[in-house]
Formats: structure tokens, C-alpha cells, sequence
């Protein structure tokens, strides 16, 4: 039979595809590949973003000399200048103080009234205050100050207007003779002028009523002889500019003084050099740290501080500077940040005190006598014998930054050991930032940990048990409720946590552990207790129902550990006075004694909940779904053979799933890691350095979210909470990358056929 | 007979108004203007923004065409929204740090404007059930700060305050964050520049201190006169350890309270121009009669006339 010839012959265009499919083919993998490139490109533009707002933070100092300007007169006692760095001044010691013009070279001579017809033998510059201090022939000593002020053309140009304004005068009543240096320690209510004459050593106190409205009226206290006390041929003095510390040095010797209202009293003589002669000290901005230079050079930075065990703050040297030079030393202070500048021979330096290092040295063309900082440290001054006098103008942002000071302890002002510390900013200009990232690594961390302990075994659990043992009908119900929680607002669960939860366990850790501990013991031993049961017992609740028994069970065990928490604190938690003897039974008194740490209120066991509240959604999801995708003929087979619902779970479902739990995992990490609002909300967000779960802690994230609207765009503060970005970053990028590279070996190892 | 007693009775009336409010008579009563519309924004302290907030209210009843949008987040973001021009009022609760005018002078080529609106008395809250008498400034030291630079002893332990019923109770404390003014001025004030301890909790708001201070029956903690709420009190301080002074207008005028400051707002103003009509406008409500009755109701003391009107005149010209 031939096959009839009225059939037509089949298309030869069956096989292919239409052109409209190929089409969409193509453009959807391009789309796709675009799309994935993007988020590629996304990622490191975030990256390099990140990047570039750091690197300036490790760039050095830039110093630009500028032409050198003649003036007559000859060698200058004080250099001074404006926040600008436009009009400098020059005292020689007479009635008359000399402006600069930096742009026409000339100067502008403006007379000083109250020193007319007196003869000055010493003068010294306070540069936070501009004001020089005089001390005369006949042993008086004044002071008067240097103002500038703007004013402004039409064009919005400046103009830097300098003059002067007298104060008065002080008589001394000890001593003998011209004075020979002198310093005067303005610390606003509280003052004092420290003077040595050819004869003898005194110190002036002065007082100003601070009231809010009004002007302040200046009044003597009192004077103090310590002629006696010093001991020796004075060589250098320094009153700080708080007004109260006044430091004496008398060859290799320095006597630390402090007024507090009345007669100076000697708190600390110490030497400083071990048995080299002080030829300086200068006190750093901010009136705590002390510059010391010794005679051929050496410097030395002494704090204040209070040693271990002592309740006095007392000098200790905390940093130490090679020398520059043979000369006399020169020296002038940052009035924006803990830099210096010093020089001597010929030679400049300009050195930073929190990083202990030098930010920049060099030549100059002349030996300087005097040294000044504009108020905005962007340039620096200084004047020869000749008086001649020279601008260099100075860029340096970043000098408090470095890899040191970002990860290592240093040991700041104030502080009686090198430490890790976050502090970066404060409210005054002489605040020296701390930018320790360490305690807020150790925060991130420490949060990530308490809400996985409490998260992973929860989230993990009702994954298995959803997966693998509830009836279908009920896990609809469960898993989309479970996802709910996942949408819940974060500052919503951080708010509840801060001012709802917290306040609730402040007093109830002991029903909490009781709770702990009580939970999975008493479901264990009911789960014992169910297997020796009669089947017809047990049958009654088949098929995943079994937590129809136990729920009521362990609610009753739950309520029964809360209320039993204050039996277990007056049994075990029991804190003694020491002094009294008196018993209290309160944990928040008996964890401080008992384990040295402290107890807070906001601690990490509240972060803890209510960021394993956040977590376990997450975690559970990922984890139920990769649980639930095993194949069910592996499960049914090994059921076939005799395995009991848990066999089937242990040694086929987890270990096929293992995957995806282990993703799950790294995902609630991740979440928990970065999290923010939670943490701002429910810690006091104190940057401690410690594992304690009974303390709060400061993550990278909440401090960023914290600091960030404060931080000036460019400033230190800035980018370092861009460092902080980058490590939170490479933390999870390292751990996401070996998280990778370990789930694929447990997918090789657990590979189905 | 009757008399007397009515007359007594009209004395005493008349000394409780004056003790209730300070509300200087001499202020003047705020006169609108008209051609006065556009937007204002306002960035920085917390401690102002209550204040801010029911200012722009009466404002807005004077002219409904203006739109007035406030955000509080701590004095130290009014620079950077000032310099960005995000703003045109920058509230603050301590004075302006060198770097940030350097910052602001550096992009306009003049300083900023400083605007005194208000006076607050930095307090010290404690629980309200707390008994403790007052505290010196060496003491709120040694309790907040690590440096305890006005050399006073370490004090954790309530105990250590006097109190024997709570002693080995450690003092829980409570802050605010370092953008805040508050924190930079009691920074600069009573820790003598000194650190904070680690350990105090620090919150993002002063409601949130008062809030946590309320819960927290050891607690102690600092924010501004205004966020005083029934489950705080203010504890009386003294600057020499002597006689304890409550944070009254009086005793922060006089400078007895240790810790009186005023509450500032920063505004761009071009040397020799009047700032534009607008945030004119609303500064003089501000320290017109009617702008300090609203300072008054928040909680703070009302500025005195002469010095009300010393700024006003400064920002017109």
C-alpha cells in the first residue's frame, strides 16, 4: 500500500523556532546580563565610592614656603597673627606693635597707651586669647590684647582690621628686681600669672564671676610668694589655660602647682629629662599636654593623667619626639587641633600629639626666634634676628588619622594608659578625637552573637519541625505567619525592645535563665514520657499533632520558671555588702560582684531578643524552604525501609539540605551584622570593649547612622565613619566568601546520585 | 478687718503671678507685616525643637502662606545644613566649634550669625522618687567622666552619694549622643573638657534621656529644663560644693545655677544686608512677647527685653 498523495508533504520549517521567541530569547539574556553586570558595577562603585572617600585620610602634611618679608627694627620678642593668617604682628618690646602687610610688605606701627614711658624686660603671647602679657623693670606686670576685626566691602571682601585694647595693670608684692618671664594662665573665671623676677617667684590669682547676662568684672584674689618653694634658678614656667596648674622649671627639675581657690600647693616634682635641663615648655592646645625641651633639643610630652591606684592627676610623659637641633628652641601650638609646630637651628617640625608622630620637616631659610599658627592652621609664621619674617602655608586635614590610631591603642590625653577608645567628637575646639574602630568591631560582632544564640536554635528547630513533622494543613498557617514577622519595622521592634522590653527584664534575669534552662529540658523529658505511652494514647494525636500536648505543657513550665526567678535570686544571687554585711538578693547587684563586669539596663540580652526577633523569620524561611525541596522520593524510600520520621530527618533531610540551612545561616549573620535601628534603639550605644552579656555595645552600623548627620562632609570625623563602612563591609564580604566556598563543598559532599 | 485680708490676699496673688512667669513687660508684642511668604527650614538641636516647633505654629497663624519644616536631630547637624543651604535656621544649643565656622567661612567668606532665642537651665535629672538632696559639680564629675578632670573620687555606687538605703545600687546613666549640644556643653561645663565614661547610656533625643531616667529608679541623667516630665525631678547642683541652687530663672541668671546657657540659633546673614524677610520676620516673632510666652510654656526662661531687642536690631541691618 502506497500512503495516500492527498496528505501534504510536512513543513520543513517544523523544527524551527518562530522568530518572535528568538527574539525575546535574545533580548531577555541580554537584559538579564545587563542586569547582572549592573548590580556587579553597583557593588564595586559602592566600593570605590568608599574607597575614595578614605585614601585622603592617609595623606601627609603639604608645607609651601612663601617669600621672605624684611622689617626694620631688628629681632622681634613675639609673633603673633590673625584666624586668617593675613595681618601678623611683631612686639619688640616697647609701646608699639607692628602689623604686617604680607601683600605690599609694609607694616602699620600702632601704639600701645598703657605702655608709654615704662620699661618692658619680659612679654609673652597667649595665642588661644592673643593676648601679650608684659612684665616691667620696676615689677609690675599687664597685658593687653590683640583685635582683629573684619570688615567688608561691597564685593564681599575682607579686610582684617587689627588694634589693640589695654587691661590693667597688677602690682606684685614679693620679689625684687625687673621681671624676668612671666605667663599668664587665662582660663576664664579662673586666672593666674605666673612671674619670676631677677629675685624671687610669684604667681598672681585672678578671679571673673561668670553670670549669663552682663559683663564679667575682673578681680585680684591674691598673691602667692613660692620663691621657697621652686628651689633654684627658675628656667622656664608655663600656666595652663584652665587658670589652675602652673609648672616651675628650675634646671632639671619641674614643680607641678595647683590652685584650687587658695595658696598654690605643690602636687608633683618630677625631671622630666632625667637629669637634662628644661629649656621649654609650652602647653599644648587644650591645656593638659605640656611640650618640654630639653637643651640640646630633645622633646618630650607630658600629660596629665591619674595613675592606677591614685585619685591625683599628675604629669607622666606619654610621648616622645627626637631633636631637631642645636639652637633655641622655638614653639607654636594649633589652636584647631593637637599639632605643633617646633624649630631650632634652622630646622622646622611640625609634629602631631594623639599619633605621637611627625606630620612634616624641613629646612628653613633662616634661623627662626619666634613661631606662630594662624587660628585656622593654615599657615605658619616665623620671624628671624634680623626680623625678618616668613609665610609657609600648610595643608594638613587629617593629622589624628592613621592606622594606629584607627586600630591600634594609643594613648591619649587625659587617659592613664594607651587604650582603645570612640569618641569623636566633643564640644569644644580643644577636644582631641578618639577614633578607635575596635570597640565598635568588637559591638558589631558582640550583637551578631547574642541575637544567633538566641535566634539560630529557634529558627532552625521550627524550620525542621515544619518541614519535616507538621501536617500540611497547619504549615499554610505557620510558614506565611513566620514571614510576617519578617516585616516588621525594625525601629519598630528596637523601639519596643529600648523602652517596653527592656525595663521588663531589667529584674527578671533569673526567671529568664530559669526559662532557658527549663524549656528544652522539660521537652525532652515529655518526649520520653510520650514514647512509653500506649499506642492508642498516642495514636490519638498522630501525624504532627504531638504539639497539641506539649505546647500547654511547656506554657505551664514556662509560667512556672518566671515566677519561680525570685526563689532561684534569694537561693543563689545573693549580694553581700562588704562594708555592712547586709544580704540582698538581686542579680544586678550580685553579677558586678560576682564577675567584675558591669550590669545595665540596656544590655545585649535585650538586643539579643529582639534582633533574633528580626532574625529568625529570615533564617527560618531559607532554612524550611531548603528542607521542604528534598525530594520526597528519598524521604519516602527511606520511610519504605522502616525509618522512623526522626531517622528520616537526621540522615536524609538535614544532610541533603545542609545547603541551603547553612545559607540560611550566613543570610541571618548577615542581617544581624548589619542591622541598625534595632541596636540605636535598644543599647545606650556605649562603645565598651567587652564580651559581657550584661552591657550594651556600639555596632559599626548604628554608629554610622548615629554620627553621620553630624559629621562635616570632608572632615576626619567623616571619613572615618566611611572606614567604619568599609570594614562592616569587608567583614561581610570575607565571611559571605569562605560562607560560599564552604556551602559548595557540603553541595559536592551531599550531592543526590 | 476684711480689708486687710483682701489686700494681703491681692499681695500674695500678685507675688505667686510674679513667681509663675518671667516674662519680661518691656518685650515688644509682635506687629505682622505684610508680603511675607515663601518656605523655612529649620536643622539641629533637639533640645530646640519642641521650641521650634509650636514658634512655626504661632508663625504660621500670623502668615498662613508661609510653610515652616523643622528637624531635630542635635545641635551638630545645624552646620552642615547651614553651609548646604538645607536650612535657613540652624538651632543650637551650645555655641558653634571653630572648625565649623572655619567650615561655614570657608564656602561663604563670612561668619555665621549667632541669634540668642532662649535661656535653658542644663538640669540633672534623677528618678522622681529619689531622695537625693543635690549634687556638686565634682560630684556629676565623678560620676559622668573617666578623666574626672575637677578631681574628685570615682563614684559608681549610689552609696557613695550619701545614700544608705542604696548603697552597692550602681548609678545607671543616661546621656545624650555626641551630636548634641547638650552633651558638648556639659562636655565643656561640668567635665571640664574631660571624656564621658563608657558606660553612659547614650540616647539619641532628650525625651528618650528623661524617658529612660523615668523607668530606671537608680538612674541619673542630664538634658535640657524643658523636657522635664512628672516621673523626674531635677536635682539642685553647686558649683563649689556649697549651697545647692534648684534650676530657677532667677538662679540662672545670676549664675548661681551652674549651669545656665542660651539657646541659640544660627542663621547666613551677608555682612551689611538684612536677612530676607521671611526668617526675618520669624526671628522677630521669636523675641517678640509673644514668641517668649511660647518659651515659657515649653518649660525654658524667656529672654530679657534689652537683649531681645539688641538682636533684633543686629539682624536688620
Amino acid at each position: 500500500m502506497t500512503p495516500p498523495d492527498h496528505q501534504p508533504a510536512p513543513d520543513p520549517k517544523r523544527f524551527e523556532v518562530s522568530k518572535g521567541t528568538l527574539w525575546l530569547d535574545r533580548a531577555m539574556t541580554h537584559l538579564i546580563s545587563v542586569g547582572g553586570l549592573a548590580v556587579i558595577l553597583a557593588v564595586f562603585g559602592i566600593f570605590f565610592f568608599i574607597v575614595k572617600e578614605i585614601i585622603p585620610l592617609f595623606s601627609g602634611a603639604h608645607v609651601a614656603a612663601e617669600k621672605v618679608i624684611a622689617t626694620p627694627g631688628g629681632k622681634p620678642l613675639l609673633l603673633g597673627v590673625d584666624e586668617w593668617g593675613e595681618r601678623p604682628f611683631l612686639y619688640r618690646g616697647g609701646s608699639e606693635i607692628a602689623f604686617l602687610n604680607l601683600e605690599d610688605g609694609g607694616s602699620k606701627v600702632v601704639p600701645v597707651p598703657s605702655l608709654k614711658g615704662v620699661e618692658v624686660t619680659a612679654a609673652s603671647y597667649d595665642a588661644v586669647h592673643q593676648r601679650v602679657s608684659v612684665g616691667l623693670a620696676d615689677g609690675r606686670v599687664g597685658s593687653f590684647l590683640v583685635v582683629y576685626e573684619t570688615e567688608f566691602a561691597d564685593d564681599g571682601e575682607r579686610t582684617v582690621v587689627p588694634s589693640v585694647k589695654v587691661e590693667p595693670w597688677f602690682e606684685l608684692e614679693s620679689g625684687e628686681g625687673a621681671v624676668k618671664m612671666l605667663s599668664y594662665g587665662d582660663g576664664g573665671s579662673k586666672r593666674s600669672i605666673l612671674v619670676a623676677r631677677e629675685q624671687g617667684l610669684s604667681v598672681i590669682r585672678l578671679g571673673q564671676k561668670k553670670s549669663l547676662i552682663g559683663k564679667a568684672k575682673l578681680t585680684k584674689l591674691g598673691s602667692d610668694d613660692l620663691t621657697e618653694r621652686a628651689e633654684g634658678e627658675v628656667s622656664a614656667i608655663a600656666a595652663s589655660q584652665n587658670g589652675q596648674a602652673i609648672l616651675v622649671g628650675a634646671g632639671a627639675t619641674v614643680r607641678y602647682f595647683f590652685i584650687d581657690g587658695g595658696v598654690p600647693l605643690l602636687k608633683q616634682t618630677f625631671s622630666p629629662f632625667d637629669g637634662k635641663s628644661v629649656a621649654r615648655m609650652d602647653y599644648l592646645f587644650g591645656g593638659v599636654s605640656v611640650a618640654m625641651t630639653a637643651d640640646d633639643g630633645e622633646q618630650r610630652v607630658f600629660s596629665l593623667f591619674r595613675p592606677e591606684d591614685s585619685n591625683q592627676r599628675l604629669f607622666g610623659q606619654t610621648k616622645w619626639f627626637p631633636a631637631l637641633g642645636e639652637g633655641v628652641p622655638v614653639f607654636a601650638a594649633s589652636l584647631r587641633k593637637k599639632s605643633f609646630l617646633t624649630g631650632a637651628g634652622g630646622r622646622l617640625s611640625i609634629r602631631h600629639l594623639t599619633s605621637g608622630s611627625t606630620r612634616w620637616e624641613g629646612e628653613a631659610d633662616f634661623e627662626a626666634v619666634a613661631a606662630a599658627i594662624d587660628g585656622k592652621t593654615e599657615h605658619f609664621f616665623i620671624a628671624g634676628e634680623k626680623g625678618q619674617v616668613q609665610r609657609f602655608s600648610f595643608a594638613d586635614h587629617h593629622p589624628e588619622a592613621s592606622v594606629k590610631a584607627f586600630f591600634g591603642k594609643v594613648w591619649y590625653e587625659g587617659g592613664s594608659e594607651p587604650v582603645y577608645q570612640w569618641q569623636s567628637t566633643g564640644g569644644s575646639d580643644d577636644f582631641e578625637p578618639k577614633l578607635s574602630l575596635i570597640p565598635l568591631i568588637v559591638g558589631s560582632l558582640k550583637g551578631t552573637f547574642y541575637a544567633l544564640l538566641f535566634s539560630v536554635p529557634i529558627a532552625l528547630l521550627a524550620a525542621v519541625f515544619s518541614a519535616a513533622f507538621l501536617p500540611a494543613d497547619m504549615k499554610r498557617v505557620v510558614k506565611p505567619a513566620m514571614e510576617i514577622m519578617a516585616s516588621l519595622p525594625s525601629v519598630v521592634l528596637g523601639f519596643l525592645a529600648g523602652i517596653w522590653l527592656a525595663p521588663i527584664l531589667d529584674d527578671k534575669v533569673p526567671s529568664i535563665i530559669l526559662v532557658c534552662l527549663s524549656l528544652p529540658l522539660s521537652s525532652l523529658l515529655v518526649g520520653i514520657i510520650w514514647s512509653r505511652q500506649p499506642v492508642a494514647v498516642r495514636s490519638r494525636f498522630e501525624g504532627g499533632r504531638e504539639w497539641m500536648v506539649l505546647l500547654p505543657i511547656l506554657l505551664g513550665v514556662s509560667w512556672l520558671g518566671w515566677s519561680l526567678g525570685p526563689v532561684l535570686e534569694k537561693l543563689v544571687f545573693v549580694y553581700k555588702d562588704a562594708a555592712t554585711g547586709k544580704e540582698i538578693a538581686d542579680f544586678r547587684l550580685w553579677w558586678p560582684q560576682a564577675t567584675g563586669s558591669s550590669y545595665d539596663q540596656r544590655n545585649s540580652l535585650v538586643v539579643g531578643f529582639a534582633m533574633g526577633f528580626a532574625v529568625i523569620p529570615v533564617i527560618f524561611t531559607i532554612a524550611e524552604d531548603a528542607l521542604s525541596n528534598v525530594p520526597k522520593t528519598l524521604t519516602a524510600a527511606a520511610s519504605a525501609l522502616g525509618a522512623s520520621r526522626w531517622q528520616v530527618v537526621r540522615s536524609i533531610v538535614i544532610p541533603v539540605a545542609s545547603p541551603g540551612i547553612f545559607s540560611a545561616l550566613m543570610i541571618g549573620f548577615g542581617r544581624a551584622v548589619g542591622e541598625t535601628m534595632i541596636v540605636v534603639m535598644a543599647t545606650g550605644n556605649t562603645p565598651v570593649t567587652e564580651w559581657n552579656i550584661f552591657s550594651g555595645m556600639r555596632t559599626l552600623s548604628a554608629n554610622i547612622a548615629v554620627e553621620l548627620p553630624e559629621a562635616a562632609p570632608g572632615s576626619t570625623h567623616y571619613r572615618t565613619l566611611f572606614l567604619g563602612a568599609l570594614v562592616l563591609f569587608m567583614l561581610t564580604f570575607i565571611l559571605n566568601s569562605v560562607a560560599e566556598v564552604l556551602r559548595q563543598h557540603l553541595r559536592e559532599k551531599n550531592k543526590i546520585v | 478687718m476684711n480689708r486687710i485680708v483682701i489686700s494681703m490676699l491681692a499681695a500674695t496673688a500678685a507675688v505667686a503671678t510674679a513667681a509663675e512667669s518671667h516674662i519680661d513687660d518691656a518685650l515688644p508684642a509682635y506687629k505682622s507685616v505684610s508680603g511675607v511668604s515663601g518656605s523655612l527650614s529649620s536643622v539641629g538641636s533637639d533640645t530646640l525643637n519642641n521650641l521650634m516647633t509650636l514658634w512655626a505654629e504661632g508663625f504660621k497663624k500670623a502668615y498662613p502662606n508661609v510653610t515652616i519644616s523643622i528637624e531635630g536631630k542635635g545641635s551638630s547637624t545645624a552646620p552642615p545644613a547651614l553651609m548646604e543651604g538645607t536650612a535657613q535656621f540652624g538651632p543650637m544649643s551650645r555655641p558653634m566649634k571653630s572648625e565649623e565656622i572655619d567650615a561655614f567661612e570657608k564656602k561663604f567668606g563670612y561668619k555665621p550669625t549667632e541669634v540668642k532665642v532662649a535661656i535653658d537651665a542644663l538640669a540633672v535629672f534623677a528618678h522622681k522618687d529619689n531622695p537625693l538632696k543635690g549634687l556638686s559639680l565634682k560630684q556629676v564629675d565623678g560620676l559622668f567622666s573617666s578623666t574626672r578632670k575637677r578631681g574628685g573620687d570615682d563614684i559608681t555606687d549610689w552609696g557613695q552619694l550619701g545614700l544608705d538605703a542604696w548603697k552597692g545600687r550602681p548609678v545607671s546613666l543616661y546621656g545624650r549622643n555626641s551630636a548634641s549640644g547638650t552633651y558638648g556643653f556639659f562636655q565643656a561645663n561640668v567635665l571640664g573638657k574631660g571624656d564621658y565614661k563608657s558606660t553612659v547610656k547614650e540616647q539619641p533625643g532628650s525625651s528618650a534621656v528623661v524617658q529612660g531616667i523615668g523607668g530606671d529608679l537608680y538612674a541619673l541623667g542630664y538634658s535640657g529644663i524643658g523636657y522635664k516630665t512628672s516621673g523626674v525631678r531635677t536635682l539642685p547642683l553647686s558649683s563649689d560644693g556649697g549651697e545647692f541652687f534648684d534650676a530657677t530663672y532667677d538662679n540662672a541668671l545670676s549664675g548661681d545655677y551652674p549651669l545656665a546657657r542660651f539657646l541659640l540659633v544660627y542663621v547666613n546673614k551677608k555682612p551689611g544686608e538684612a536677612l530676607p524677610s521671611a526668617a526675618l520676620q520669624f526671628l522677630t516673632y521669636v523675641l517678640s512677647k509673644e514668641g517668649q510666652t511660647v518659651v515659657e510654656k515649653d518649660g525654658y526662661f524667656p529672654m530679657p527685653a534689652e537683649l531681645a531687642k539688641e538682636v533684633v536690631e543686629s539682624l536688620s541691618k
